[in-house]
């Protein structure tokens, strides 16, 4: 095809762009509608803040405890990932059993990852038999510090990270890093001046997709976690369980809280984006 | 004048190529030479770069830069600085903090890495550029900060791999003048690598010609292609002319008749091969007084090679070649005689190929004239 008779970049673009908008923003329209009392299961439609002046109360420990799983895991999974990555980039043989692994890792389901980790760290679990510790066994599921959560977390968000970030630093990263080595450059310069500067905007954005989407995840937190404080996933889970149907726009108020904070946390990636030069 | 570099027996094989890429090779820099490695594709020339670099350990020999053997310097204490083909300049980075990397990494204070920065970009000619981010720079700009950046580092040896390669012959041309400007200024000891000949000539006091990882020679410009060592290194010189005969007292007999040697060379009696550069070889005016001179012959092809033309002469059953000028008018059949003067006659010993002598085509192709 001659490149006078190519289609607008736009309109190839927009039958993804129109699926993606009906689901996102039907269903976003939608609990919003549902938490302001426009789509009632019983009785007629009526604006109101009902449903978020009653889940209030326990917005804040809720959406305090998402954040810090969701900061937590995208911290130690974006390090894990970025170590990764940088080994798979070096092309010995370790590099290619660690994309191994990483592919490998990706396509396991959360709930499976969440049973073989409960099975692993729990207090009946295979490294406390192993280790023999007994009692002596630290609470790491269902315990106060969310380990287990993170830690799964943790693994499988740092394989998409590695992966991401190696699809970034492959074709080039040789060629700068044997540059900088010959400008002088050790092996920590080079890692601060040229690895990670060339690895910012795919960690940023692999990073933020890893935040949002363990911030909005419940069935780990659900399966590993503990009863209370609830994270705002799993709360709005219970709640749109319940057996009440009056309770439904309180779950539709807990997924547009969820949602305006996914947003928000995607808007700040893009400003820190703009401000990367490798980026702009 | 002493010697920065010394390669000494250097040898390197892959595991992919049953034949060694280097073999034991044997090189020494000057301080404040510059040495162009030539060589076609595939000769071992980049790798030989890349292990004086530190980007690869030779299987055998030693490297030794102003009598320390490199053999377990890490790449970033070695004290060189390589331009690739690719101006590699790092995107995260405007052009100025670009050329600054070095001072940064050594822990200089960004001002004075900066000034010190913009000092070196002034000597590439591209002052006020330092601001920009390297996207905005054209191809030869990136190449000239490459080269400033690499300046900056302060490097014992300036290794340059093909870097004016993907430029155009124009812009290739500008690069070189840039070199030998920088030469006069600063005296850096450079290593380049390049497969051009034209390019080696017109910026290096010395070329080393690589053939299948082995060392052929390494020599003044000039002498590689006046009084080439082996049949080898004529033609990957580019030499087309090669007539087989017997030297006697100085004295080259064959076909062409008896053709002096120049003095200034003992001359081994014997069998040996008589080389001339096509370049050097004349066509006579037709005039009376010079009619009786020169080896007779007649024109055979003609071939454009821009601003002169390669004509191929049979004299006496062998065919020379000979590059003149525009503005005689020549034909195929033409009876012609030939000033073949006596400095440009060079003997090397061995036969010519039966497939390859004195065609030349082959010597023609595998290493760029840069035209």
């Amino acid at each position: 095809m001659s490149s006078g008779r190519r289609l607008p970049p736009w309109l190839m673009a927009a039958p993804a762009v129109l699926m993606a908008s009906f689901v996102v923003l039907g269903g976003l329209l939608t609990a919003a509608a549902q938490s302001l009392g426009l789509l009632p299961l019983a009785g007629s439609p009526s604006l109101t803040l009902e449903a978020y002046t009653t889940v209030a109360p326990d917005l804040p420990s809720a959406v305090g405890l998402s954040l810090a799983i969701a900061s937590a895991s995208t911290i130690a999974a974006s390090a894990v990932g970025f170590m990764a990555a940088l080994i798979i980039v070096q092309g010995r043989w370790c590099g290619r059993v660690v994309a191994a692994v990483s592919t490998l890792t990706i396509p396991f389901p959360h709930i499976v990852g969440a049973a073989s980790v409960g099975l692993l760290l729990s207090d009946s679990g295979v490294l406390s038999r192993l280790t023999g510790a007994g009692e002596a066994w630290p609470q790491l599921v269902g315990g106060p510090w969310w380990f287990a959560v993170i830690a799964d977390y943790s693994w499988k968000e740092s394989a998409f990270i590695a992966l991401v970030v190696t699809g970034a630093l492959i074709t080039r990263s040789t060629g700068y890093d044997e540059t900088a080595a010959l400008l002088g450059a050790g092996r920590l310069r080079r890692l601060r001046h040229v690895l990670l500067p060339l690895s910012l905007p795919a960690l940023t954005v692999s990073a933020t997709i890893v935040f949002v989407y363990t911030f909005g995840s419940y069935e780990v937190a659900w399966l590993l976690g503990r009863p209370s404080p609830e994270p705002l996933p799993v709360m709005a889970l219970r709640v749109f369980s319940s057996a009440s149907l009056t309770s439904r726009p309180e779950a539709a108020a807990l997924a547009v809280v969820t949602a305006i904070v996914s947003f928000g946390a995607a808007f700040a990636a893009f400003a820190l984006l703009r401000r990367i030069p490798l980026w702009r | 004048m002493s010697n920065d570099l010394v390669i000494d027996g250097l040898s390197k094989s892959f595991s992919s190529s049953s034949a060694p890429v280097l073999n034991n090779v044997n090189l020494a820099l000057e301080s404040g030479s510059c040495t162009a490695v030539l060589g076609p594709s595939g000769s071992g020339k980049s790798t030989l770069l890349r292990a004086v670099a530190g980007l690869e350990a030779p299987d055998a020999g030693r490297i030794v830069l102003h009598g320390t053997d490199l053999a377990r310097v890490s790449p970033e204490h070695r004290g060189m600085a390589m331009v690739s083909q690719r101006p590699l300049l790092f995107p995260h980075l405007n052009v100025l903090d670009n050329v600054a990397f070095a001072a940064t990494v050594r822990g200089v204070r960004r001002r004075a890495a900066r000034t010190d920065a913009a000092h070196f970009l002034d000597l590439v000619q591209l002052e006020g550029y330092g601001r920009r981010p390297v996207t905005a720079i054209s191809g030869g700009q990136a190449q000239r900060v490459a080269i400033a950046r690499a300046l900056a580092a302060r490097p014992a040896i300036l290794l340059l791999d093909e870097p004016f390669s993907a430029l155009d012959p124009q812009l290739r041309s500008t690069m070189h003048e840039l070199l030998v400007q920088l030469r006069e200024r600063l005296a850096p000891t450079i290593l380049m690598v390049t497969h051009d000949r034209e390019e080696a000539a017109a910026v290096a006091d010395r070329v080393a010609l690589l053939s299948r990882g082995r060392l052929l020679q390494h020599d003044r410009v000039d002498l590689l292609y006046s009084r080439p060592v082996s049949l080898e290194v004529h033609r990957l010189m580019g030499g087309t002319n090669e007539i087989t005969g017997t030297v006697r007292d100085g004295v080259h007999y064959s076909a062409l008749g008896d053709l002096g040697l120049p003095a200034d060379t003992g001359w081994p009696d014997g069998p040996g091969v008589l080389v001339i550069r096509q370049e050097s070889i004349s066509i006579q005016d037709n005039t009376r007084s010079s009619a009786e001179y020169g080896v007779p012959g007649i024109v055979t092809d003609i071939r454009v090679l821009g601003p002169r033309r390669l004509v191929t002469v049979d004299a006496s059953g062998i065919r020379l070649q000979t590059e003149a000028p525009w503005g005689r008018p020549l034909g195929a059949g033409d009876a012609v005689r030939l000033t073949i003067p006596v400095s440009a006659r060079a003997l090397v010993p061995g036969q010519p190929d039966p497939g390859g002598p004195t065609t030349a085509d082959t010597a023609t192709a595998v290493i760029s004239t840069g035209r």
